[in-house]
């Protein structure tokens, strides 16, 4: 065995990346609850990735099959139900642990210096996935696929001047038809699970140069024995592995359930209206995008004219970006910051769950005005930051980190 | 950090019940459909599918569907369901198809009777139930009825037969009437105040005429409940109860249709779920083995 591992290590860097990255890779040992959900977020996105592999070998994209291919897979596919619950569940799932994962990122300032690349990548990984998602979300060819794609296309309309011709490019077609499926498709199974692929691999790249954060917000290199291993350290493999696994155990728990027993869950994860039939004479009574949209959609909502609105819609992913310098606290983690801050963002995850709401409901004056005060507040959070993350008294911070 | 997480989730508690409370739509009839479960179900669902093939199949195909896989997931024997149930085709693992002549039958009925393959999960097993018991008599109408369910639906009452026919209660009648009154007041007090009336007395008008509808339709809810919202004039194969539990057996054979997978899915479920839990446990005991030396 070690020989055959020598001739290996001699053309390719087999045992050094196995070190470097996993048996020799230190991670701090006091990772808490909030760090499961980046090896979840890889699990889910090889779940993706092969159920998706196995669905297009029965998937037809075109306009007239693509509806009958999707109840072929469900009924006359051996265990066709079960891939496409797989991956229609998993595409919420996704978002469900990449949504948390920013927000451990957000709670314990992983996103500053020296982690802004692991951070931009992540935010670049995040808006393919959106892509990903809704291009996905089209190909069952269902009336709210073809109406939610509908609505969002024409919103490339208001870019003034070229806006209807920006919109009849992407669409291959003056309507949302059978060629916008079919290029949703290249592009939803080719050309964006790559990029995705390759943006992953640059944030987990990215992450290993500088090392993982931690709940104490604290560098851990600071820290050595005498071999030059960090005090606070631990070997990613085997500690984390084994503990990652308890972790999967449990998202997959909760996975399988709402699989096995609720994969519509009430209608936010496969809506009702998708059942019928894509039909571009029969607008749904009420068009809402996928849960994991609504917010985004209720930012747009919110501007009461259609060009501001898509310019606030896509700021408020953009000003995402630049969190790595705009927050100016002295410290990283929740933990030492002052209550400011726990208010601040408390106060950032309440509006962020109310314009999620809102986004799946009608309209009403009502609804219109809460929407404009957390979009508010959404961008004050962020445009604000520099000059609010220096209020307050900060916690000390400790030498070593608490375990 | 945990006060964060409760504050969190009790935000997101409110915000779900807040949902829910908003969400139940002014159905009428709005009655729960009783729900079966093991040899009950079959039963119902296999009463169900002699139902849909001898009414409905006509018009409205269920193309998605396999003869042979209903045959088999509702217990029964291919040559009876051959003999039996299957009237336009030819071999037991045909689609459940029609002959319908979409072209046709846009002319004859307005809109083309759509493949009913996946009703019961767009329209929701509730709502169906609702939906069949909820034709009336409706002169206005083309066909003669009307359905208080799905206003102005193009579809004949197909069902007479069995159910006979109903009309809304005089009681019912009454409180339309009385609806459709302080509507039009409504509409002409907000004429007027277009054109530069009162503002005051009118805006009082409209207050009162709108207070006057939501306590009528809050009438015609008790009334449903009571089930006085239809009165029976003309009698037909089946009694009133005979009929509810007729479309319950419809609703559910329907159900199945949608998803034939999901009585399989949910006994396959506890296995997994099972199965998770043990595979947790044992790398919860490893994860404890290998932690031990981290102080």
């Amino acid at each position: 065995m070690s020989q055959f591992m020598q001739w290996i290590d001699a053309r390719f860097p087999a045992t050094k990346v196995w070190n470097e990255h996993l048996a020799q890779y230190y991670a701090p040992k006091n990772f808490n609850f909030w760090y499961f959900f980046g090896s979840l977020a890889m699990l889910v996105l090889v779940n993706q990735i092969l159920t998706g592999i196995w669905l297009t070998m029965n998937y037809t994209p075109t306009g007239e099959g693509a509806y009958a291919s999707v109840e072929f897979i469900m009924r006359d596919v051996e265990w066709g139900w079960l891939l496409r619950y797989m991956h229609g569940v998993g595409a919420s799932a996704f978002f469900v642990v990449v949504y948390l994962h920013m927000f451990r990122g957000l709670i314990y300032g992983s996103f500053r210096k020296p982690r802004e690349l692991v951070w931009i990548f992540g935010m670049i990984i995040f808006v393919i996935l959106m892509a990903e998602g809704f291009m996905g979300y089209l190909l069952p060819w269902g009336n709210m696929s073809y109406w939610g794609a509908q609505v969002i296309i024409n919103l490339f309309s208001a870019i003034p001047e070229y806006g209807d011709d920006i919109a009849v490019w992407i669409r291959g077609d003056f309507i949302i038809s059978g060629a916008t499926l079919n290029r949703f498709f290249a592009l939803h199974v080719v050309a964006l699970p790559m990029a995705l692929l390759l943006m992953v691999f640059l944030h987990i790249v990215a992450l290993h140069q500088v090392g993982s954060n931690n709940p104490d917000g604290i560098d851990i290199k600071k820290n050595k024995d005498e071999n030059g291993i960090p005090l606070d350290g631990i070997p990613f493999h085997p500690y984390y592995t084994v503990k990652d696994i308890v972790g999967v155990g449990v998202f997959l728990f909760i996975f399988c359930w709402i699989i096995f027993f609720n994969p519509e869950m009430g209608g936010y994860f496969f809506e009702p209206p998708n059942f019928t039939p894509a039909d571009p004479l029969k607008t749904p009574a009420h068009i809402a995008p996928v849960w994991y949209f609504t917010p985004y959609y209720s930012i747009l909502k919110a501007v009461p004219n259609q060009g501001g609105g898509v310019i606030a819609m896509a700021g408020s992913l953009v000003i995402m970006f630049f969190l790595p310098w705009l927050d100016r606290s002295p410290v990283l983690s929740i933990r030492y910051k002052s209550p400011i801050f726990k208010v601040a963002i408390t106060l950032f995850v309440v509006c962020f769950f109310i314009l999620g709401y809102l986004g799946m409901k009608a309209p009403t004056e009502m609804r219109a005005i809460v929407a404009r005060v957390c979009t508010i507040y959404y961008f004050a959070f962020f445009l604000l930051m520099p000059w609010w993350s220096q209020w307050g008294t900060t916690k000390p911070v400790p030498e070593r980190v608490t375990h | 950090m945990k006060k964060l997480i409760k504050i969190a989730s009790v935000a997101l508690i409110s915000v779900s019940f807040w949902a829910s409370a908003n969400s139940g739509e002014a159905l009428l009839p709005n009655d729960e459909m009783p729900s079966y479960s093991d040899d009950k179900l079959v039963e119902s669902m296999q009463n169900g599918m002699q139902i849909y093939m001898n009414n409905c199949m006509g018009c409205h195909s269920l193309k998605f569907q396999r003869y042979n896989r209903s045959a088999k997931d509702l217990r029964i024997p291919e040559d009876l369901m051959i003999n039996n149930l299957m009237f336009t085709a030819e071999k037991i693992g045909d689609p459940m198809d029609n002959n319908m002549p979409t072209a046709m039958a846009e002319k004859w009925f307005g809109t083309a009777p759509p493949d009913l393959s996946l009703v019961a999960r767009a329209r929701g097993t509730h709502w169906l139930y609702n939906y069949f018991r909820a034709f009336y008599l409706d002169d206005s109408r083309p066909l003669g009825v009307n359905n208080s369910v799905f206003n102005n639906v193009g579809m004949p009452h197909a069902l007479t037969q069995l159910q006979g026919l109903q009309d809304k209660s005089d009681k019912v009648k009454g409180i339309e009437n009385d609806i459709d009154y302080a509507k039009g007041d409504i509409a002409t007090a907000r004429e007027e105040l277009k054109r530069g009336g009162k503002g005051r007395e009118l805006n009082k008008i409209i207050d009162e005429s709108e207070h006057l509808i939501h306590e009528k339709e809050n009438e015609l809810v008790k009334l449903s409940q009571n089930g006085e919202y239809f009165t029976l004039i003309k009698e037909g194969e089946l009694s009133a109860e005979e009929f509810d539990s007729a479309m319950v057996d419809l609703v559910n054979f329907l159900d199945y249709i949608g998803e034939p997978i999901k009585r399989d899915r949910k006994s396959m479920g506890i296995f997994v779920l099972l199965f998770i839990l043990f595979f947790t446990a044992v790398a919860y005991m490893l994860k404890k083995e290998y932690w031990k030396d981290v102080h």
